[in-house]
């Protein structure tokens, strides 16, 4: 493949995502908080202890509503800095970002040796095309990065569901303990249970199939990943959203995301049906460029 | 004597009570705090619907079944009978199911596969482990938004009619089948859903069909929506469209080696 044709394809994998995917701009404050990801993260966390949430009549934080993550950005969790060259790509250039990883301190991914070739703009990236332009669901939680969602909380407590936008995808959350799922049951979002810890909403999933990039970049995890997240209002119309990363297969220790959720307000907003498979047009033109189909395939069968 | 006497009486008051009381004891169901039937939960229809809505005789891969249609017969206007003629001939490459889209509505609610409803006093969320569709149904009293508007799975707005759920459904695109026996509907479809519970584990689901370009009147399925009663039962996922994908990839990669 020559280089001329790699970047077209590049140019055409990412345009679907890029479509949903312009960067908000990043304003200066979030609820009273800095706009670069540790430094919101450091701060919401305070501000959440003097926050008492609005409560749900049984008592819960009522964390439902529409939402919109802020502080995200669509190419890497480990940022892109000035000099990286995708800022300059002529027909995708990627946004100045910072990380949106707050631990480890490097604020990179701890991709055991074996994995790094593969993730951050490696193997995945060079040669397969991007999941989620093949109308999968993004994952957990790269679905929640661009496109509206929705959150309700059933008066029953048992359950919490959040809806997407993006590729018409939810989560069910069962809240509280349940029988556990066999391992070999795997499935796209996972399955996940909920718990409150105090006022936070404490999501724990596993059953991954590990077919999802974490981002653009095709950093990734795999089918015995668990994430733990937390999310916690730190005013009437913000949520801290925290996403922690394990992965004994890939990982040499848990790492974690952060960003926001901010309400959308606009009168009579509702989530709209998107179907994507249903309409695409852009796969088999991906496909004239050499990309292979991903499912896993360079971890799978290394 | 007068014991015995008070004794028949008795006997005789147990045994003309007993049925009514039978009769006028609907099971005790499962409400939410607003005091609405709680529809939550995992629930599969048991029956062929999605290979043919009418009666029908087993075929190769298809088991032999009695049909949801009210009166069996479907009333479509000459054109459309031909149709739908035509769509069960080819059905092995004309359905839509095959590519793996969006089933549609109703189809998707007898795809046999398990959905799950969540609900809130102003949302029924409905989510399907079929192609991970999702209704959003609102119950908050706003009426569908202005079409025309082609959505895979339509829009639908909710109500309650005392302990009757209903649904009036539009939006829809004419691309999407009814079963996989050719049944079919244009973009005009107006769907009308009375989901009841009839007990604990158990909903009346009724549909009204409604589309002025393919029938002659508006006609009605009914069925049986069963709760999941295993104790660890989860909703899990079937995208045919990724699973097709799935093979494919495996093909190449076999090829490739």
């Amino acid at each position: 493949m020559t280089k001329t044709c790699l970047t077209i394809a590049l140019g055409v994998v990412l345009a679907p995502s890029m479509a949903a995917a312009q960067t908000p701009e990043r304003p200066p404050t979030i609820a009273g908080c800095p706009t670069e990801n540790l430094a919101f993260h450091n701060c919401a966390l305070q501000k959440a202890k003097a926050f008492n949430p609005p409560r749900t009549p049984t008592g819960r934080p009522n964390l439902q509503g529409y939402w919109r993550s802020r502080l995200t950005q669509a190419f890497s969790v480990e940022g892109v800095p000035a000099d990286h060259p995708m800022v300059k790509d002529p027909l995708v250039p990627w946004d100045i970002s910072p990380p949106e990883i707050v631990e480890p301190a490097n604020r990179k991914i701890p991709y055991q040796p074996w994995a790094v070739p593969i993730g951050r703009e490696g193997v995945n990236f060079r040669e397969y095309v991007d999941p989620r332009t093949t109308c999968s669901t993004g994952g957990v939680p790269r679905l929640a990065l661009q496109d509206a969602s929705q959150i309700l909380q059933p008066p029953t407590d048992d359950h919490v569901l959040w809806l997407h936008d993006d590729h018409h995808q939810f989560r069910v959350i069962a809240m509280g303990q349940r029988p556990p799922v066999g391992r070999d049951v795997k499935t796209w979002n996972g399955l996940s249970r909920g718990r409150w810890d105090g006022n936070t909403l404490v999501i724990e999933t596993a059953n991954f199939n590990g077919y999802t990039w974490i981002d653009d970049s095709g950093n990734f995890y795999t089918d015995t990943a668990r994430t733990t997240e937390r999310l916690t209002m730190i005013d009437a119309d913000t949520i801290l959203y925290e996403a922690t990363f394990e992965d004994p297969t890939v990982y040499t220790r848990p790492w974690k995301v952060s960003w926001a959720l901010v309400r959308d307000t606009t009168p009579g907003f509702e989530l709209m049906e998107e179907a994507c498979r249903e309409g695409d047009r852009n796969l088999p033109r991906i496909r004239e460029q050499g990309y292979k189909l991903y499912f896993a395939a360079p971890w799978r069968l290394r | 004597m007068r014991h015995g006497l008070t004794g028949s009486i008795v006997a005789a008051a147990i045994l003309f009570l007993a049925p009514t009381i039978a009769v006028a004891q609907t099971p005790a169901l499962p409400r939410t705090p607003d005091g609405r039937p709680n529809l939550q939960g995992i629930w599969q229809v048991l029956n062929t619907a999605a290979w043919d809505m009418q009666d029908h005789a087993a075929r190769l891969g298809v088991p032999a079944g009695q049909g949801v249609v009210e009166g069996n017969e479907i009333p479509y206007q000459p054109a459309a009978l031909k149709r739908k003629q035509e769509n069960f001939a080819n059905r092995a490459t004309a359905d839509p199911e095959t590519k793996g889209y969006l089933p549609g509505v109703p189809r998707i609610m007898y795809t046999p596969f398990p959905f799950q409803i969540l609900q809130t006093p102003t949302h029924v969320a409905m989510t399907f482990e079929y192609a991970q569709g999702v209704r959003i149904i609102y119950t908050n009293g706003t009426p569908h938004p202005r079409g025309p508007i082609e959505w895979w799975l339509g829009d639908s707005r909710g109500r309650w009619d005392g302990d009757t759920f209903v649904v009036d459904v539009v939006h829809f695109t004419d691309q999407t089948w009814l079963d996989r026996a050719g049944n079919f509907h244009s973009e005009e479809l107006h769907l009308v859903e009375r989901y009841t519970m009839t007990g604990p584990d158990h909903i009346s689901y009724e549909v009204t069909i409604e589309d002025p370009k393919v029938f002659t009147r508006p006609w009605k399925m009914s069925m049986v929506l069963y709760r999941r009663k295993e104790p660890n039962v989860r909703l899990l996922d079937y995208v045919p469209a990724l699973l097709m994908e799935e093979e494919q990839a495996e093909l190449e990669r076999r090829k490739a080696n």
